[in-house]
Order: structure tokens, then C-alpha cells, then sequence
């Protein structure tokens, strides 16, 4: 879909950056993904170069991933020694460009998965995400034309042309005959990363439209010791969260709608069971990306630091139930949504913080209100 | 936090005589590096990788060097390295620990086991034994949740910690 955006060629270089900078807690497919077949990534790079005539591929991926950053390499020289790339290339004989594909590392830093960001990290400098428009497609890396799509869209797309567009259309959810076109049809296959309280945690293939409680019950051998479950994060901790009667929500890209979240994200689903604490988690999720933030954008940069220093205060018992309030206020303030900031980095924050918090406000209320107000009784004086 | 401003304009250069940016790196850069990118700073963090790989840090003498190199203001070549966490612009220990604090691995237990690592090193997160050899640092998630806690030694991924493995493998390095 993407692919249709670039403008007509005008004789100059079009690039191709894959984003395997994979760093949304929770997420590890990308990961599986080039630890055992690089070569169906390669394809999808190859095919995408053909079809939109592009010479030059660049995979970005995460400075921690070492020994994958070496199992791509080695993927790559051996396209080169049989002539997928270089040029000598058996593409190149048909379309008369001579396609290169290179792996750029990058250094550790979350917000370079952010697609303009990765762009400005691919050209040498600080990961900062670039205001929209011009778009990629127009104006991307080193203000040329540039695709970029995440690791598992590329390897997904030399399945496609092998079996056909009906044969991944046969997978996953229709669109309901009445809904409104906001609602998305969930095609194909997707690989779902489960982690947290199951007993087998790991990457598993299936139809989206899969329910979040087969995908714990079948997939990864139900519950840890047979405890119960509390809450999920749909797919990277960006998502906002599925609640306790969410169960059995259905996994599709409509499921942030259906259930008052962001959407499905990466697919990796956190699973925490009945003893997990929702303010540590809540705490952990927002200091990850305070952390994480580049800074440009004052409500993300100073918004996300002062919801981690709120959240530390009620983790530690000396909140107030007007600290509730203020997180709620700080979350609808930033975002790309509201308009506030310049990616979506901040928008995480704000579903995390609001969905947490709305659906599971009495774990808050009992933190804020237990340690704050001791009662005489509790406290032992009558 | 990538935005918190690094002293950089105040800072000390220790020089030496020898250049960091030795021929071999140049040949390297020049022939592996550069030709893949359309512009000379695309090569930065390429060969930023290449002089932590060889030196174990970037001494700031080595970021004027590369920006010498490359033709490009010292300024310009600060302006990225600071920017990126794996960079250090200080020296570290031999063994750099890197122990997971993101959230599937909190769930699993890296609380614990970062105390327990903390105390049988003797130092705090960033610090850096005296006998140089360890390094202990937090990091954000390394992509494999579904083994977690886990850390990273140096460029090998230890998974599904405990304190007491976690306390064999770093008794196993040299
Ligand atoms: C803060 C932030 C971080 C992101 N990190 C990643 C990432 O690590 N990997 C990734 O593939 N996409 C990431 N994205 C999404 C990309 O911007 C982009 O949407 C994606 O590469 C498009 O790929 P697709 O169309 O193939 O799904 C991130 C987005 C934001 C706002
Ligand atoms: S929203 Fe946050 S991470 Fe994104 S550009 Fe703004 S400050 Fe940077
Ligand atoms: S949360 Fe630790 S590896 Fe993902």
C-alpha cells in the first residue's frame, strides 16, 4: 500500500530502509524472524527493489543485536555471491539497475525505530524525528524518495507473490458487511510474541483474529503455576492495555477500537498474572520512555519525566488521590493525536497512562489512599 | 536521556601523539564504509562502531580525527555520538554488563538480580570496578522477552537469568 505512494521516477536514486530497530518492549519477532530465515527477508528486499525500482536497500537494525547484525551480513554476502545483488545482479539484467542491499547498525537508541528518525540516523545524525510532511515516500533518506517498512512486512511479501494475494486474504478477518470504513480488515498471518506469566512464552504464527485467550491456553500452555489472569498489552508496551474481562478479546488491527486501546502494534503480547502490580508496571512502562524520548517536544520530554517522577511517588506510597487526576491530565495533553508533539513516542505514553489507570484505578486508589490516610485502628493507637 | 546536555564544550582532551584513527581503520572506511553512502557523515555511526570496536571507547581526540576525516565539523560528529547510548565517551570496564530493566523482564525477576549482581560486583549502575574489568549498566529491552531477565555481556546475549547462573557466567570470564 505504502508502495504506491513514491512519485514517478525521475532518473535519480530511490531507497529502501528496512526497520529492524526493534526496540518496543515486548517485542522480539523481528529477532526470530532473522535468527532463522534472513534469506526470506533478502527476498522481500529484493522483490520490493524490483517492483518499485529501487537500487540501494539499507536494514536497519538495532546496535544490541549483534549476533544478528552477523547472521544478516552473512545472508547478504551470500545473496551477493549468487547474484541477487551487486552487479552482476540477475535483477539487474531485467530492470537494468544494479540493486545493493547494506546493513546499517544502529547505536541504541528506542526513538531511531521511529521511521524519519531512522532516516536522520541512516544520514550520520541524532535520531530526531523529522516533522511530517513531506512524507518518505517523497522526501526520505537524503531527501530522496524512500520506503520504509518493518522487517516482517518485507519477509511477508515473497510469500505473497508466491501463493497469491487470495491465499493471504484467506487468512484472518473479513470486514463486517455493515462496518464503517474505519474499520480495518485484519488479512494474513502474523506472528504473535508472547511473554510475562505463561508457561511457554516464544513467537507463534497464526491467524489474526485469534482470540488472547487461545493464544495463552493453546499456544503457550495456559498460565504461570496456574495463576490467574489479570491484564495483556495488545502488541509493545505503547498500546495501552487489555483489562481483566479482556480475555478473550480478538486479537485484530480492529482492537483498539473494540477494546479502548491504541491498536495491535507489534503483536507482542506481556501477560501478567493476578499478583502483578499495576503501578510498577505502569511506573516501568513510562520511565522506559521518558527515557527513551529525544527530547524535541516539550510536552513528551518534560510530560513523560513528570509522570515518572508522579508514578514513583505513588509507587512509593506518598501519592495523593489528586496525583490520579494530574496523571490523566498529563496523558490527554501529549501526543501526535492531540497534535502536541512530533511522532508517536509521546502518544504511548498517553494511552499507556490512560488506559492503565482507567482500568485499573482501584489498584491506584488503594496505593494512594492506604498509605496516605493511616487510621487511628490501623494504626494501632485505639 | 538522549536530551540531557553533556559537557562537551568544557571538556579536557587527553591527547596522544598516536592517532586512534590508525591506516588500517582509514582503508577499512574507505573501502567498506563510504562507497555504500551518498553522503560522507551517512558513514558516522559505521565508523563511530569501528573506533569503539578497536579502542573499547571514543576518546574525543578520536571524534576530531573522524571529523577531520570526513570533513565535517567536530561539533557535527559530537552532536551524533552523544546522542547514542551504545557510544562511550568514557572509558569502560573489559566486560560491559547490560542488564535488561524493561518490563517483561521486571515482571520475571530483574529486580533481584540486578541487586544481587550489584552487590557481588561491589558498584552501582554506570560504575566500573577498580580493577577495570566490569562495567554495570541497565538497559531497555534486548528483544528477547520470551527468555527473560536477560543481559547482555559484552556482544553475548545471556538468557533466562537467575542470580545464581548469572553468578557462574560472570565467574567463567576471564
Ligand atoms: C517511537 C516510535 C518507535 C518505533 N519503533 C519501531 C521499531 O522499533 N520497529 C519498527 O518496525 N517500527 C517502529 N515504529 C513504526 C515506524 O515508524 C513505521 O511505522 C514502521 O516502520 C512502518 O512499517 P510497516 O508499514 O511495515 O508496518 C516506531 C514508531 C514510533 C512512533
Ligand atoms: S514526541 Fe517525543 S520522541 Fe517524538 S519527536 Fe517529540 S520529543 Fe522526540
Ligand atoms: S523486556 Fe527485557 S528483553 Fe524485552
Amino acid at each position: 500500500m505504502k508502495w504506491s505512494f513514491l512519485p514517478p521516477e525521475d532518473g535519480d536514486r530511490r531507497y529502501l530502509a528496512v526497520n529492524a530497530d526493534e526496540a518496543e518492549p515486548g517485542t522480539f519477532k523481528d529477532r526470530m524472524l532473522i535468527d532463522f530465515d534472513p534469506h526470506i527477508l533478502l527476498e522481500g528486499i529484493a522483490i520490493c527493489m524490483h517492483a518499485c525500482r529501487i537500487d540501494t536497500a539499507y536494514i536497519y537494525i538495532r546496535g544490541e543485536y549483534h549476533a544478528q547484525a552477523k547472521t544478516l551480513q552473512r545472508a547478504v554476502d551470500e545473496a551477493y555471491e549468487y547474484n541477487v545483488f551487486g552487479k552482476d545482479s540477475f535483477l539487474g539484467k531485467i530492470n537494468s539497475l544494479a540493486p545493493h542491499c547494506y546493513i546499517h547498525r544502529g547505536a541504541g537508541a528506542y526513538v531511531c525505530g521511529e521511521e524519519t528518525a531512522l532516516l536522520e540516523s541512516l544520514e550520520g545524525k541524532r535520531g530526531w524525528p523529522r516533522i511530517k510532511p513531506p512524507f518518505p515516500a517523497i522526501a526520505g533518506a537524503f531527501a530522496r524518495p524512500t520506503i520504509i517498512n518493518n522487517v516482517e512486512t518485507i519477509a511477508m511479501v515473497g510469500p505473497i507473490v508466491q501463493h497469491g494475494p487470495d491465499w493471504f486474504k484467506s487468512m484472518g478477518t473479513q470486514r463486517p458487511e455493515d462496518a464503517p470504513p474505519t474499520v480495518p480488515a485484519s488479512f494474513g498471518p502474523k506472528l504473535f510474541g508472547v511473554s510475562g506469566h505463561v508457561n511457554r512464552p516464544g513467537v507463534y504464527e497464526d491467524e489474526l483474529g485469534i482470540k488472547l485467550s487461545t493464544l495463552i491456553e493453546t499456544h503457550c500452555g495456559g498460565m504461570r503455576n496456574g495463576k490467574k489472569f489479570k491484564a495483556a498489552i495488545p502488541g509493545g508496551i505503547a498500546m495501552g492495555i487489555l483489562g481483566t474481562d479482556q480475555y478473550d478479546a480478538v486479537l485484530d488491527f480492529d482492537v483498539g477500537k473494540k477494546y479502548n486501546c491504541l491498536g495491535l502494534g507489534t503483536a507482542g503480547v506481556i501477560v501478567m498474572d493476578q499478583d502483578t502490580d499495576m503501578v510498577a508496571v505502569t511506573r516501568n512502562i513510562i520511565r522506559f520512555l521518558a527515557h527513551e524520548s529525544c527530547g524535541q517536544c516539550t510536552p513528551c520530554r518534560e510530560g513523560t519525566t513528570w509522570m515518572y517522577k508522579t508514578l514513583s511517588r505513588i509507587e512509593a506510597g506518598d501519592g495523593t488521590s489528586k496525583d490520579l487526576d494530574l496523571l490523566l491530565e498529563l496523558a490527554g495533553s501529549m501526543g501526535a493525536m492531540p497534535g502536541t508533539t512530533i511522532c508517536g513516542l509521546a502518544d504511548g505514553a498517553n494511552w499507556a497512562v490512560r488506559t492503565i489507570l482507567n482500568k485499573f484505578r482501584p489498584d491506584f486508589e488503594a496505593r494512594v489512599r492506604k498509605h496516605r490516610y493511616v487510621s487511628l485502628s490501623t494504626a494501632g493507637v485505639r | 536521556m538522549a536530551w540531557i546536555v553533556k559537557n562537551s564544550a568544557a571538556a579536557q582532551i587527553d591527547r596522544r601523539d598516536q592517532p586512534y584513527l590508525d591506516q588500517d581503520l582509514k582503508t577499512h572506511i574507505e573501502t567498506d564504509v563510504l562507497p555504500r553512502y551518498p553522503t560522507k557523515r551517512a558513514a558516522l555511526l559505521p565508523i563511530l562502531h569501528a573506533v569503539q570496536h578497536k579502542h573499547n571507547w571514543i576518546p574525543y581526540q578520536a571524534l576530531e580525527e573522524v571529523a577531520d576525516f570526513l570533513d565535517i565539523a567536530p561539533a557535527e560528529v559530537a552532536d551524533t555520538a552523544t546522542f547514542y547510548e551504545d557510544f562511550w565517551l568514557q572509558p569502560k570496564g573489559k566486560y560491559l554488563i547490560m542488564i535488561c530493566q524493561s518490563i517483561t523482564c521486571e515482571l520475571m525477576g530483574q529486580v533481584n538480580l540486578l541487586e544481587k549482581v550489584k552487590a557481588k560486583l561491589g558498584i552501582s549502575v554506570g560504575q566500573t570496578t577498580t580493577d577495570d574489568r566490569f562495567t554495570l549498566m541497565t538497559a531497555e529491552c534486548l528483544g528477547s522477552c520470551d527468555t527473560a531477565p536477560v543481559a547482555l555481556v559484552n556482544e553475548s546475549l545471556h538468557e533466562k537469568l537467575t542470580p545464581e547462573n548469572f553468578d557462574r557466567i560472570l565467574d567463567s570470564l576471564s
